[in-house]
């Protein structure tokens, strides 16, 4: 059990961490970097917090994490703190893969890949398709077994990073005739396969990271698929929101420190609707960090309840988006006139206007708000689901 | 404490409550008889010593059954200023009083403010005029922040009915809460019933304007309970309101809404109990959310029920009163937001 002298010493030793390695200028050199630049960033990034322990801290102990949550906790308001780079290119990795791996890999899967992460493996997820959003489990791409394999058609979309991606986490049909969610397995794709083909999509801030991953006759060895066949749902479901809790939480202490940018572009402060403005969103930031706290601190008790993280994420998205959107209004045409923002930053760069259009990657990724509100209603408050309409 | 050390406490008192407000509202007697007048007395007093945070687990329960107690007057209020008052035997006196409910106190603390004083102290007289007083009519005592002799900030004790004390009660439409205007006009103040008060003041606010909002809480909670258990069984089109998406995610708005601000109220109040610097900001910021969360719920609550919320019969307009007399009492939103934003004009936050 760690005494608040042992949490204050560790946050103390975080902070001498972030003033020594965090680098200068670091902003200034990601703004309109290239593809090439911001990979090299990300990946000598993640080795300085490896080297410190600060890389993979929710990772079990055996395999190189085993920090305590109150730790973590201090360790993401730190790093937010010192305006550290993001981990961009390793989120998927170090968050969804690994939690695949532990929950539901095997032995030889973990050893194969849980060390590769810690030395850059880079993973993306292959999840959506064109026909397959908000209602995941339509997914059409198929995997068919063939000898000691599979072979995999179709079409994956929003794959984020998946250009740089080493492996992908797939879910792929492997049983046409079953019910919608029963039929699904879960697979570790190689991404240079045959048959792989990744093309980037532009969004709407201008960045390509989100790609279509085109997969024709792909050979997927039986050693790569995870879980059960015609188990992928269930163990999409048990390591989707796996870590929620404490990506939140880095993301909500990310804000706060934007928040403080946000106050000093306001100043003098002398319009009397702005300072209520910014006082509204200082209380509604207060309200997220510690309703981050609080679900990870319950997580960690195992008495977290249903809709925790869909509250925690609706609440985030939102707030991002006002609160971005109000920057955008505030500074007006300067800020439109950025136009490029600071690669590995937060979703608050603090260039008001291109991270106000950005805010839509978290009102409709990972459960749109409106699929967040309907777990809300039916799993936090019990109210009767809608009729299905063709199972 | 951890958040769920804490909640696991927090869920057996609010238990506790429940059933025993199921039973009606608690009137004075009551309210010591199970052990609320004192939750926040030491025990060599006769207290239970605990703090805020306990408080504000019943004042939440107190608003969610809309009961109409003397609570916040004679308790929040009453026992936060005897606390805060410099000790000395009579104080202790009257603490261990109210803690075993021998005497009902109330406080003069203006519900629309309490910056400067209301009330000032000179040549032994009381003289001033404070609004919106809770919970006088019925008090034993009534303990007035005042600015002292020497301009320092004193709580002095008067009786109720003491010559050249007026008070007046001005109804709201919010019937469950009693609030009265009090007026001293040469109010004679006997030797041994004023204290020291330093720091009082400010506190005293905190605490009220915490305990009415953690009463928004409850009244919010209610709400959205009714609400949902009356979206599951109202049938239109053929189907439960409750699946159709726009009352669905109505729904889990307030859900989420109340959520934060029960987040803001539980930090608060934990900085409240542990004497922080940053105490008044984090009770500015609960008081501000949940002032406007609890309105919002309980007008959602009546606009989800609709026509029959509309009616007097259904008691949905009750709950929405009281959100609004929660949110008014002891600085509004914007009044909140405007003392955190006055930390914004001067310095980083």
């Amino acid at each position: 059990m760690a005494t608040p002298g042992d949490i204050e010493a560790f946050r103390a030793e975080v902070r001498e961490w972030c003033r020594a390695h965090v680098p200068a200028g670091w902003r200034a050199e990601q703004t309109g970097a290239s593809e090439e630049a911001f990979v090299a960033f990300q990946q000598a990034w993640f080795q300085e917090l490896r080297a410190a322990g600060y890389a993979v801290p929710h990772w079990p102990a055996e395999w190189g994490g085993g920090m305590p949550v109150a730790r973590q906790v201090v360790l993401y308001q730190e790093l937010a703190a010192a305006d550290a780079p993001r981990l961009v290119l390793a989120f998927v990795s170090i968050h969804h893969a690994a939690a695949t791996l532990v929950e539901a890999g095997n032995d030889e899967q973990r050893r194969r890949h849980l060390p590769a992460i810690l030395d850059g493996e880079i993973w993306c997820q292959g999840f959506s398709e064109p026909e397959a959003g908000s209602d995941l489990a339509a997914l059409r791409t198929t995997a068919r077994r063939e000898g000691d394999g599979y072979v995999v058609n179709g079409q994956k979309l929003w794959a984020s990073g998946a250009r740089h991606a080493d492996r992908c986490l797939l879910l792929a049909r492997t049983d046409p005739g079953a019910p919608k969610r029963k039929g699904i397995s879960y697979f570790l794709l190689d991404m240079r396969t045959p048959g792989v083909d990744v093309r980037p999509i532009r969004n709407a801030v201008g960045e390509s990271h989100f790609c279509e991953v085109f997969l024709d006759d792909v050979v997927i060895p039986a050693t790569d698929l995870v879980g059960p066949e015609d188990g992928g749902w269930q163990v999409a479901q048990a390591t989707l929101g796996a870590e929620r809790g404490l990506t939140m939480l880095e993301l909500a202490e990310r804000l706060a420190n934007g928040f403080r940018w946000l106050v000093d572009a306001c100043r003098p402060l002398d319009d009397d609707a702005v300072a209520d403005r910014l006082a509204g969103f200082e209380t509604e930031l207060t309200a997220l960090r510690a309703l981050c706290r609080g679900l990870v601190e319950r997580a960690d008790a195992g008495r977290a309840g249903p809709a925790e993280p869909s509250i925690v994420k609706l609440y985030y998205s939102e707030l991002l988006q006002r609160l971005t959107g109000f920057g955008a209004e505030v500074l007006g045409l300067a800020a439109q006139a950025e136009l490029a923002k600071p690669l590995s930053s937060g979703w608050e760069s603090g260039n008001w206007a291109l991270d106000f259009i950005g805010s839509w990657e978290w009102t409709i990724p990972g459960g749109s708000s409106e699929i967040q509100r309907t777990i809300i209603g039916e799993r936090g408050l019990g109210l009767p689901r809608e009729p299905a309409v063709g199972g | 404490m951890t958040t769920p050390e804490m909640d696991e406490l927090h869920d057996e008192l609010r238990d506790v409550a429940r059933r025993l407000l199921a039973a009606g509202a608690p009137d004075w007697g009551r309210l010591a008889e199970v052990g609320w007048t004192g939750l926040e007395v030491p025990e060599d007093l006769g207290g239970a010593g605990v703090g805020f945070a306990e408080v504000a687990v019943v004042a939440e329960e107190l608003g969610r059954a809309l009961a109409a107690a003397p609570y916040l007057g004679s308790v929040v209020l009453g026992v936060g200023a005897l606390t805060l008052a410099e000790p000395d035997p009579e104080r202790d006196a009257l603490l261990a009083a109210v803690a075993s409910g021998t005497t009902r106190v109330a406080v003069a603390l203006p519900g629309d403010g309490g910056d400067p004083p209301a009330f000032r102290l000179a040549g032994g007289r009381l003289e001033g005029e404070a609004a919106w007083v809770p919970d006088v009519a019925g008090a034993d005592r009534l303990l007035v922040p005042a600015a002292g002799e020497d301009g320092a900030p004193v709580l002095v004790a008067v009786a109720p009915g003491a010559a050249g004390l007026a008070v007046t009660p001005v109804p709201i439409l919010d019937a469950t809460r009693d609030l009265a205007t009090v007026t001293a006009r040469g109010v004679a103040v006997e030797d041994g019933a004023a204290w020291a008060f330093a720091g009082g003041p400010a506190v005293l606010h905190r605490r009220a304007a915490l305990a009415v909002a953690a009463d928004g809480l409850g009244v919010a909670g209610a709400m959205l309970d009714a609400t949902v258990a009356y979206a599951k069984v109202r049938v239109q089109f053929g189907r439960p309101i409750g699946s159709f998406q726009a009352v669905k995610h109505a729904c889990a708005d307030m859900l989420v809404q109340l959520s934060a601000s029960r987040a803001l109220v539980a930090e608060a109040a934990a900085a409240l109990d542990a004497g922080d610097e940053g105490a008044g900001v984090a009770v500015a910021m609960a008081k501000a959310h949940a002032g406007t969360m609890a309105v919002e719920v309980a007008g959602a609550a009546l606009q989800l029920h609709g026509g029959i919320g509309y009616t007097w019969e259904s008691g949905v307009h009750a709950h929405l009163k009281r959100a609004m007399a929660d949110g008014s009492l002891y600085g509004s939103p914007r009044a909140h937001r405007a003392r955190l934003a006055a930390r914004h004009r001067t310095a980083t936050v």
